[in-house]
Order: C-alpha cells, then structure tokens, then sequence
C-alpha cells in the first residue's frame, strides 16, 4: 500500500502530516460503536402502527393485537446510523390467553419482547431483533391481557440511496409466570413457570407489517409510511449502491460480509446481543475438522486504551476449543480439586485471528482517527481450569485462566479522513502480555484473562466456566509497535507513544459453548447451545 | 417392606437434610392395595425450590417439571405412577455446574413405586424406579440408571426425592476425566408438587393392608 494523496485539498503535506501527528497523539477515545448515532435530518417521524398476529399459546392459535410505536428520523443520508428510539410494543392477547395463564397457575406475568424487523433498501434486506421488557402485571380475571414492554433497538445504516423500510415480523413473547404470593418462578422459588409465546404476523396485516419508512439520501422522495416491498427488480440505478468506499480495504475485509450492501444493522447498542448475519461465521470445517471434545464459541468485549482514556470494542469473534479432560489436582485435606487443560484458536477466514475491528479516535482539534486493527494470535491459547470442590460445604469453584499469545496488528489508519499509510506489517513487537500469575510455568509474552465460576450447594451457578461463558477479565501492557509505515514516514513512534504502555483494563464476554459431539439444540425444555449448522447458539453482549 | 432410609455420609447429603426426611418405621403391615385418587387420571408436577443433582460435583436445576398418569395398583412394591415427561432445566433456565450448564435428557417412562404407607400422616415412602437419564455438559457425557428413593406426602402433595447413593449409577462416561467415571454415585434431591393436570387438584394416594 503506498501513500495516497489527499482528496480533499490541503495547504501543504508537511502541514498535513503535522496535523495527522498530533491527532494520533491526541486521544483515541470512542469506538466506532459508540459514535452517537443521530440522524443527519433534524426531523422525526413519529410511527403508530396497529398490526394483527396470530399467537400460539398452548390452547392453540389465537389471534392478538400488536401495536409498534418508534421515532425514525424523516430522512437521513447514506452509510449514516440511526437508531429508532421510543421504541413501545403493546401485545393485547385475548381472554382464552388469560385462562390459558390462570390454568397454569400464574396470577402475574412479567413479558419480555423479542420482535424480529426486517429492514430493507432496493433489493438488500437485513433483520434486526427488537427487544423489549415489561414491569409484572397481575393477570386479569378476564381478557385481554395487556403487555407493554420498552427497550432499545438496533442502530440501522442505508448503504446507499433508497428508501429504508422497516417491517415487524415474528414476535416471540417470553412470559415469567408468578404465583399467587408474587414469587416469580426464578432461582430458589417453585410456581407455574414460563413460557414462550411465538406469533406471526396475520396473512391480512396491511403493508405486510410496515412500520415505517425512511429515505435515505438525496435523491429519494418516497413519502413516508409507503409500503414499498423490497423487489429484486427494483430500480436499477439505485440497488446495490456502493458502500462507504472501503473498495481499497484490504483482503480481510473484502469478504466479511456475505451482503455488503444490505442495509447494515449496527447492533451496537449495549447490553443489546447482535444479529446472527452480522458476525462472522464459526464452525467447523475442512481445515479444522472437529473431534469429539470441540466446542466453539463467540467472546466479544472491550480493552481499555488507558494512554487514550478511551476503549476499543472487540466485535463478536469466534474461538474454537478443545475441552480438556478434567484429571485429579494436587491432594488437598480440604478440598476435592480437578485440573483441565483446553487449547482454544481465534477461527476467521480460516486465520487465527479476530475479525477486523475499527475504532475511532477524537482528537482535540476536532480531527477524527480511524483505526482498523485485528488482534493475531501467535500460538495457541491454552485455558487451565482448575475446579475445587470444599469437603466441608459442598461449595464448588472453577478458576480459568486464558493465556493468550496476541499481537495487535493495525491494518488502517486514517485521520481526518485522510489515510495514513501503515504498510502491512504494523504490529506491535510482541504479544499483548499481563503479569502472569504463574510465571515459572508459563514463561513468554502472552495476555492473561481470569474468570471465576461458583456455585454454592443448592444454588445456581454464577461467574465464568469455559462451557458455559461469562466474564473473562485483565490487564494488558501493550508493547511497542514495529513496522507501521512507509515511503521512509515511521510511524512506530507516533503509535508507541500514543498507545503502548501498561495498564489497559480488558473485559471479554465469552458466550455458551456449542459441543460438536453432543449439540444442544433450543428446545422448550433446553438453552439452545448450538444453532442447526453446529455454530455457538449464544452470540454475547459485551459489557463495560 | 420396611425400608430404613439412612443418611449417607456422603457428599450429597449436606443438602438432603435441608429436605428433613426422617425414617420413622411403620409399625402397620405392608401395604398391598394403593388407592389413587382420582385414578385413573394425568398428573403434572413442579419443583418447589432447587433440584439438585450430583455426580461428584453438585449441579443445580431452578426447574424441574414432570407429567404422566397415575392409577391404583396392588401388590408390594406398587407401581402407582408411570412418569411419561421428565425435564430438568428449561428454556432460559439451563441446570448448572462449576463445569457448566448441564443438560439432562429423560429416557422414559420412570415409575412412582409405592412401597410403605403411613396412614396417621399420609405419607408413602417409595421410589421413583426405571430411572434413566442422558447428561451432557460440553463434551462430557454420561449415562445415570437406577432409582431414586423418595416419599409422597398427600396433605401437601409434595413428591419428595432424596436418593441415597448407590441407587443411581453412571454408565458409559466419554470425555469425563476424573470427574465422573462408572464408579461415580449419582443422586438425585428436590421437591415436586404434584397436581392432577390441568387443575390445581392435589392427588392422594392411600396404602391398605385388607
């Protein structure tokens, strides 16, 4: 890759270049995810739509009432987010419903919301999850029952112009039955339990289920709330319009996405999980055969910069494990103790490494960095889990550690819209490395992350366990960087000066493992563990 | 048949006495005629508080639920209840361990085996019989047969499940380790409320000796 000019006019290189510098220095402070997303319009539009569903509750198909209301902005410009705020969905469900919940003994019901949203642009379609939560309501004695829930939505970005329409679709109504003394039917306490309600929108809703429409760009005048169905003959000068000129990214990216031009659904909103089609696939496959004791599972999450004052987010990246065979630990007078080794591969484009992620970095004059890195694994990660067992009360613990051989590698740096030209090889002189608890035992370069799980006798399990996932947590020094930049600009400094450094805070979420060799499929009766095609079922949610 | 439900010393039963069974002999003669009420009919049972199960680690299920049909029987022991649905665990509420979550997958019918009735407190003191049970947690899997020795109490309706080890066993472990092995005891504690399904009507059953 070699220098490229400026497109946008400038009073000198030199000046440029200056001005790239300090804002390198300046602050990497907020992830691409986390750039507010506002609607270039100032205008809103305000959405009510009443939608007919049929509802199966277990005396059958019933018909129900939903009713979406959202604030979408009236229009808003191409690759730009927006996130449809006030987001309210109202289910009425009909009297058999109510008895249908009586007869299971249930006096309240708290309800949460899980509607899927197809949003679609030209002939490009993409789903969001809409999910939301409702406060307990007691049950009537009598129809309809009423369930109100709330929740934040998905950020949604045009890929270029056209109207964006949004359509509700499936509905899936998770319903915490509670007993007659208000306890709920979680942890420690018996009742009548829960249940999932699947509905479908009915055949005769009007539009199909469109909620609302929102162009996108200049050219589009479409007025709003006009059904128009994605068709895949739609107007040939507008579908599949380019991206955000990422057409000089590097190989990496070139195929991340099976629809790059789709409408992107940036399912960035915390505490929110991301779609299925918006990570990258993690299976198995020829090259990497799985045995009878693989698993595989996404983490997502974020490190601190602490130089930067700010964190980079960690998008969801699939990791394939061997599950160890647990053996007896050391003797111990008081404890029952049982080691396991498990080795684990970052697994994207069959490289063990991380997808690409970006974050962006504001400086204090005002010039924004970009930055697209992946983190590269050297070795493999080896997780040693020790489990431990009290022979006085019966309390169990699990403690992991991950030790993580990882270099980071920035792909792309680009300030204020003006590429800096990195090279190929700009990584930082070894891995990511934490002071090792064990450091006679596990000598090199290597990131540590800890996890804790627990589980006192009688009560569910909490923290982390390699199978099921939870929080992974520590703290990284990162090293120098080495071999950023070209055409005799060094960059290594700049990027060691801003970046390197101790003391960067890591919080990775891993999420349920899926085993190869005994799937757990979503069931009534079961978590799902793995989807039909053998992926981790879990996608998670990183946390702060 | 009098059958002394001693407390075994083992692992499990530090949270077997939070159930407080106690074995009070009966001094009647073995019942051979069990009466249910109302029989033939559905049953439908729930956990009341936490099962838990053992397989050297203790594994955590919040939810617990059982259906099948019940019908008077003779004879000593008597088979009064086929239990046809089984599940430990549910949907957003896997069971748990310091290994991970737990899946357990019923092989069915288990019984519900009456075996000594005490008439001054309505309490059968049984078994639950045929137990079969597939358990994965990752890649670890094993099979867990036997019985589970229990007691049915008919003023609460609670089906009370305290497994003594040695009842259950563990058969064909893959991918276990140290953990769980065939020498492993298994055992199986928790309370169930029973009610004819569909109704929140508390089933009785009653031993003879005509």
């Amino acid at each position: 890759m070699k220098a490229k000019p400026a497109a946008a006019p400038r009073p000198s290189r030199t000046r440029a270049r200056a001005r790239a510098r300090t804002t390198s220095i300046a602050a990497f402070v907020v992830l691409a995810a986390l750039v507010p997303t506002t609607a270039s319009a100032s205008g809103t539009q305000q959405v009510e739509a009443e939608l007919p569903y049929v509802c199966t509750l277990p005396s059958g198909p019933l018909p129900a009432t939903v009713r979406v209301s959202a604030e979408f902005p009236e229009r808003a410009s191409a690759g730009e987010p927006f996130t449809p705020s006030g987001v309210t969905t109202t289910v009425e469900l009909p009297d058999q419903a109510v008895a249908d919940l009586a007869a299971r003994d249930a006096a309240g019901v708290r309800a949460a919301t899980r509607l899927g949203v197809g949003v679609a642009q030209n002939a490009a379609t993409a789903t969001a999850t809409w999910r939301g939560s409702a406060e307990p309501v007691a049950l009537p004695e009598s129809g309809p029952l009423t369930l109100v829930t709330k929740g934040d939505v998905p950020s949604v970005a045009g890929r270029g112009d056209g109207d964006l329409t949004f359509s509700a679709g499936a509905l899936a109504i998770d319903l915490a039955l509670e007993s007659a003394d208000g306890t709920a039917t979680d942890a420690a306490t018996a009742g009548p339990g829960s249940l999932t309600v699947d509905c479908a929108l009915a055949e005769d809703a009007p539009g199909q289920g469109l909620l609302a429409t929102v162009p996108v760009g200049t050219g589009t005048a479409a007025p709003s709330g006009s059904p128009s169905s994605p068709s895949p003959s739609g107007p040939a000068g507008t579908s599949g319009a380019p991206d955000d000129g990422q057409s000089d990214a590097p190989g990496d990216r070139e195929a991340e996405r099976q629809s790059e031009r789709s409408p992107k659904v940036l399912e960035n909103t915390p505490g929110t999980a991301a779609d299925r089609d918006e990570v990258p696939p993690c299976r198995y496959d020829e090259q990497h055969p799985p045995t009878d004791v693989s698993l595989n599972a996404y983490v997502t999450g974020y490190a601190n910069v602490k130089k930067m004052k700010g964190a980079a987010y960690l998008p969801p990246s699939c990791v394939l494990i061997e599950q160890g065979i647990p053996v007896p630990g050391p003797p111990d007078p008081d404890y029952l103790i049982f080691d396991t080794v498990s080795y684990a591969n970052f697994h994207y484009q069959e490289r063990r490494q991380t997808p690409p992620f970006e974050a962006t970095f504001l400086s204090f004059d005002f010039a924004p960095v970009k930055a697209t890195m992946v983190l590269e694994q050297t070795d493999t990660m080896r997780i040693d889990s020790r489990m431990k067992m009290s022979m006085t009360d019966f309390s169990t613990t699990t403690d992991t550690y991950v030790r993580a051989p990882l270099v980071l590698h920035v792909l792309d740096l680009e300030v204020n819209g003006t590429p800096l030209d990195v090279g190929s090889e700009c990584r930082t002189e070894t891995s990511l490395t934490s002071e090792d608890p064990d450091p006679a035992n596990f000598p090199g370069d290597h990131l540590v992350l800890y996890g804790r799980g627990e589980l006192l006798i009688g009560q569910p399990a909490t923290g982390y366990l390699l199978l099921s996932g939870g929080v992974l947590s520590g703290e990284a020094t990162i090293p120098a960087f080495t071999g950023c930049g070209t055409d005799g600009e060094d960059l290594d400094r700049l990027l060691t000066a801003s970046v390197s450094g101790p003391g960067n805070l890591i919080k990775q979420v891993q999420g349920q493992t899926c085993a190869i060799a005994a799937p757990v499929f979503p069931s009534p009766a079961n978590e799902g563990q793995c989807t039909e095609d053998l992926q981790p079922y879990e996608i998670p949610v990183a946390e702060h | 048949m009098k059958k002394s439900m001693r407390r075994s010393a083992l692992v499990v039963c530090a949270a077997a006495s939070a159930l407080g069974l106690a074995a009070a002999p009966s001094m009647a003669a073995p019942s051979t005629v069990w009466t249910v009420n109302p029989s033939p009919a559905n049953f439908q049972a729930t956990n009341v508080g936490n099962i838990v199960l053992t397989a050297t680690i203790p594994m955590t299920c919040t939810v617990s639920n059982a259906a099948g049909s019940m019908a008077s029987a003779t004879g000593n022991p008597g088979d009064v209840a086929d239990i046809t649905t089984m599940n430990f665990g549910a949907s957003g509420s896997p069971c748990t361990s310091v290994l991970g979550n737990v899946t357990t997958t019923s092989v069915t019918p288990w019984d519900v085996v009456g075996v000594d009735y005490t008439a001054s407190t309505g309490v059968t003191k049984g078994y639950v019989g045929n137990v079969k049970a597939n358990v994965t947690a990752g890649a670890c899997k094993f099979t867990v047969t036997g019985k589970a020795s229990g007691t049915y109490t008919n003023s609460t309706g609670i089906l009370a499940i305290n497994s003594t080890a040695g009842e259950l066993v563990v058969t064909n472990p893959v991918n276990c380790g140290a953990i769980v092995t065939t020498a492993t005891k298994p055992t199986f504690k928790g309370n169930y409320a029973v009610k004819v399904a569909g109704s929140s009507v508390i089933p009785t059953i009653v031993g003879s000796n005509p």
